[in-house]
C-alpha cells in the first residue's frame, strides 16, 4: 500500500519536474517571441508614424502651392478671377431633349407602310 | 521527586523521561530562535529590496517622458499641423556590456560617424544608462540589434514634426529635445495638463485625442504667401496679419514675418537684416501706434454714446491748438466734413471734434469697455501688455482719438473689429475651434446693433471711395470695407515721416459680415515711382490681394450688384 503510493508520488514529482521544465522553456519562448512582435510592431508604428508625417507634409498648401507655381508656364495656370464666379441662375437652360424613341417607332411605323396620323384624320 | 540527604538538603532527581522532555525543549527553543533570526534576516533583505529603487531613467530622464507623445494638432479642416514620429533612440548599460573593445568595433560598423574614444568611455564603468545616439531610422536600428552586442537596447522616442513648417510657426511655437513645449500653443498644451500626463505616463500614442484649432491652412498659406511678396513688393521692415471669424472669435490665420522653423526653433534667435530679436510674433507681441485704423474705436465709442449722429458736421477747415502743438490733416481738405468725410477722408481735426463731442473720460472709459488697456484673453503665451495712459489730458485724448499715444496690440484691433462688425458683440479670440453656440455665451455687448451698422457702412465708404480704393480693386465683389493707418514711427524721440507703419483694418463680406481682418506692413517703401507709400498703397493692397484668394476658400461668392452696397447706407443719408 504504502510502496504503490510511494510509487505514484515519484511518478508523479518526475511528471511535475519535466512538467515545469518545459513550461520554463516554452515560456521563455513565447518571452522571446513576444519581445519580438513588440519590437516589430514598434518598428511599424515608427514607420507608420513616418508615412502619416510623409503625408501630412505632401497634404500641405505650403507643399503644394511651389507645384502649382512650376507649372504655371506650362499649363496655363491663373489663380479664378472673381469674374469667372457664376451662381446657377446664371445659367441658361438646357434646350428640352427630342423624345427620340417616340420619333424612331413613328418612322418605323411609316416605313412599314402605315400612316398613323392619315390613319387619325380619316377615322374623324 | 525530591530525595533528603543526610546533611538535611533536598535534592531532586529528575527520570529519564523528564530530562529528554527538558532536552528537546531547549532543542525547539534553539530551533525557534534559528528560525526567528533566518526570518527576520529574509524580512530585513525583502524591505531592503522593496527600499532599492532600481534606476531606470537614462541620464536623469525617466522612460515615461521620454517615450511620451504630444497630441496630433490638427487644423480646422483635419489637415495636420503637428505630428509625432516614432523614431529609435540607442542606449547603453554599461555594466552589462562584457567587451567593451568588441562592442565598440562592432558598433562602429553600423555607426561609423562615432568617435571610438568617445565610445569606449562612454560604454566602461559602471553606469546605469546612457545615451549613444538618438533619433536613429528603423533600418538602422534593425542593423544595430542584429550585431548582437549584449548591453546595448532601443527606446522609441517621440519627435515632433510640424509639416507646414514656418507657415505656422508662430501659432505652432517649438517643442525641446524632451518633447516638452517651450513657445507657442505646444507650451499652452503643457500648461493645460499635457505635462502632468506625460510625467505619470499617461501621454501614449494611441490614446490622445487630436488637438483642433481653428487655424485654416488654407488660408494661412495664402496670408503668409502675400505677406512675404510685401516684404520684397514695399522693402518692408516686417509684415503680420490675423484674421478672425467675427461670430465665433476663432482666429482663421496668423502671420507674422521674419519668422523662424518650428521644426529648428533655434532659428527663432537668429539675426534678421542684422538686427537682434525680429522674429518675434508682431501679433499676440508686438504692440504699436496703430495710427489712423484707431478711427474706427472713437468714431464708433462717440456713435454709440449717441454724442454725434451720422449726419453731424464737422469743422476742420483750420487745424486744432494745443499748447503749442497744431494738429492738422494729412490729406487736408480744410472744410467743414459730414461724420462720413471725416472717416472718408481721414481726418484728424474731425475725429478729435468726434471725440470732443463725447468727452474725453467718456472716450477713456469706452477704450476700458472694449478691452484696449489690458491683454487680451489668449491661448498664446507670448503677449505683451498694451500701453495705454490711464488718464487722458486734452492733448492725449486728442492724439489717441487718431490712434497715437497709446500702443495696442494687432489682435486688440481685430477683436474690437470684429465686434464692431459683429453686431456689437465682441468675442475673446481663440486658437481652437469653437462653434456659434458656444461663442454666444463669451458675447460682450461693446456698440448697440444699431452702430456695428453705421460702422459697416462707413468701413464699406472707406473702400468704395476713401482710401481703401486700392484694396477694393484686387478685391472687388467680396463686399470689402476697412479703415487705413499710417502711423509714423517713433525714431529716438520724435515721430519720423519716412519711417511709418501701415495698417489697414478690414472686414468682410460687410453685407453679411463673418471675418475681420487687421494687415500690417512695418516701414513700407513705395513699390514704384508712381505709387505712394501710405497704407492704401501696401497694406491696403495686401489686404485685396489675400481677400480675393481666400473668399471663394471661404465659400463667399463674389456679388457686383450695386444693392448690396445701397443697403449698408443708413436711412438718414440716402
Amino acid at each position: 500500500m504504502l510502496k504503490t503510493l510511494n510509487a505514484i508520488l515519484l511518478f508523479v514529482s518526475l511528471a511535475g519536474v519535466v512538467g515545469v521544465y518545459a513550461l520554463k522553456y516554452s515560456v521563455e519562448d513565447l518571452a522571446t517571441d513576444k519581445g519580438r512582435l513588440e519590437r516589430k510592431i514598434d518598428r511599424q508604428n515608427a514607420e507608420l508614424s513616418l508615412l502619416q508625417a510623409d503625408w501630412a507634409y505632401l497634404n500641405q498648401p505650403a507643399h503644394v502651392a511651389p507645384i502649382v507655381v512650376r507649372h504655371q508656364a506650362a499649363l496655363g495656370l491663373e489663380a479664378t478671377r472673381q469674374e469667372q464666379f457664376l451662381g446657377f441662375d446664371a445659367l441658361p437652360m438646357r434646350p428640352a431633349a427630342l423624345d427620340n424613341a417616340a420619333l424612331n417607332s413613328l418612322f418605323e411605323t411609316l416605313a412599314s407602310g402605315v400612316d398613323p396620323i392619315g390613319q387619325i384624320i380619316e377615322a374623324n | 521527586m525530591a530525595i533528603l540527604t543526610e546533611s538535611g538538603n533536598a535534592i531532586a532527581l529528575n527520570g529519564a523521561n523528564r530530562s529528554r522532555a527538558a532536552l528537546t525543549s531547549s532543542r525547539i527553543r534553539v530551533v525557534v530562535v534559528a528560525l526567528v533570526v533566518v526570518f527576520s534576516i529574509v524580512t530585513w533583505k525583502l524591505i531592503d529590496l522593496g527600499r532599492t529603487v532600481a534606476d531606470t531613467t537614462i541620464e536623469g530622464v525617466t522612460r515615461d517622458v521620454i517615450t511620451a507623445s504630444r497630441p496630433t494638432i490638427l487644423d480646422r479642416n483635419g489637415l495636420e499641423m503637428a505630428v509625432d514620429i516614432r523614431v529609435p533612440s540607442l542606449f547603453a548599460e554599461p555594466r552589462r556590456i562584457v567587451d567593451v573593445n568588441e562592442a565598440v568595433t562592432k558598433l562602429r560598423t553600423v555607426l561609423p560617424d562615432l568617435d571610438p574614444a568617445w565610445l569606449t568611455k562612454r560604454l566602461t564603468g559602471d553606469k546605469g544608462f546612457v545615451w549613444i545616439k538618438r533619433e536613429l531610422t528603423p533600418a538602422i536600428e534593425e542593423r544595430i540589434f542584429n550585431l548582437g552586442v549584449p548591453g546595448l537596447d532601443f527606446l522609441t522616442e517621440s519627435k515632433r514634426f510640424y509639416p507646414s513648417g514656418q507657415e505656422t510657426s508662430h501659432i505652432m511655437g517649438a517643442v525641446n529635445i524632451d518633447n516638452q513645449g517651450t513657445m507657442g500653443i505646444e507650451k499652452h498644451l503643457d500648461d493645460d495638463g499635457l505635462a502632468m500626463l506625460q510625467s505619470v505616463g499617461l501621454a501614449r500614442n494611441a490614446e490622445m485625442t487630436p488637438v483642433d484649432l481653428a487655424i485654416d491652412l488654407r488660408v494661412q498659406h495664402v496670408m503668409y504667401d502675400q505677406l512675404n511678396d510685401a516684404l520684397t513688393r514695399y522693402k518692408a521692415i516686417a509684415a503680420a496679419a490675423v484674421m478672425m471669424d467675427i461670430r465665433t472669435g476663432e482666429i482663421v490665420g496668423m502671420v507674422s514675418l521674419p519668422d523662424f522653423d518650428p521644426n529648428a526653433p533655434s532659428t527663432l534667435f537668429e539675426d534678421y537684416n542684422g538686427q537682434k530679436n525680429q522674429r518675434f510674433n508682431r501679433i499676440t507681441s508686438g504692440i504699436y501706434e496703430l495710427g489712423s485704423t484707431f478711427k474706427t474705436v472713437t468714431v464708433a465709442a462717440a456713435l454709440d454714446a449717441g454724442a454725434v449722429k451720422m449726419t453731424d458736421q464737422f469743422d476742420a477747415r483750420y487745424g486744432i491748438k494745443f499748447g503749442r502743438f497744431t494738429i492738422d490733416d494729412f490729406h487736408g481738405k480744410h472744410r467743414v466734413l459730414s461724420l462720413p468725410e471725416v472717416y472718408k477722408y481721414s481726418s484728424n481735426i474731425g475725429t478729435i471734434r468726434v471725440m470732443q463731442a463725447m468727452g474725453k473720460d467718456n472716450f477713456r472709459d469706452f477704450l476700458t469697455r472694449t478691452g484696449f488697456d489690458t491683454s487680451v484673453p489668449f491661448e498664446l503665451p507670448e503677449m505683451r501688455a498694451p500701453t495705454v495712459p490711464k488718464q487722458f489730458s486734452e492733448i492725449v485724448a486728442a492724439t489717441s482719438s487718431f490712434g497715437h499715444g497709446l500702443s495696442i496690440s494687432p489682435l486688440h484691433m481685430a477683436r474690437a473689429m470684429a465686434g464692431f462688425m459683429n453686431e456689437g458683440c465682441m468675442l475673446p479670440p481663440t486658437i481652437y475651434k469653437r462653434s456659434e453656440a458656444e461663442a454666444r455665451p463669451l458675447c460682450q455687448q461693446v456698440v448697440s446693433p444699431q452702430t456695428s451698422k453705421d460702422i459697416r457702412y462707413l468701413m464699406r465708404l472707406n473702400a468704395l471711395e476713401g482710401s481703401g480704393t486700392r484694396m477694393n480693386k484686387f478685391a472687388n465683389g467680396y463686399r470689402v470695407g476697412g479703415k487705413t493707418g499710417t502711423a509714423e514711427k517713433v525714431v529716438g524721440r520724435a515721430y519720423s515721416a519716412s519711417k511709418t507703419l501701415a495698417v489697414f483694418a478690414s472686414g468682410f463680406p460687410l453685407d453679411n459680415p463673418r471675418y475681420a481682418m487687421v494687415v500690417l506692413v512695418d516701414e513700407p517703401q513705395s513699390e514704384n515711382p508712381q505709387s505712394g507709400h501710405t497704407a492704401g498703397w501696401n497694406a491696403g493692397e495686401v489686404t485685396g490681394r489675400i481677400v480675393q484668394r481666400i473668399a471663394p476658400m471661404l465659400g463667399i461668392s463674389p456679388d457686383f450688384s450695386q444693392s448690396l452696397d445701397d443697403e449698408l447706407v443708413p436711412a438718414e443719408l440716402r
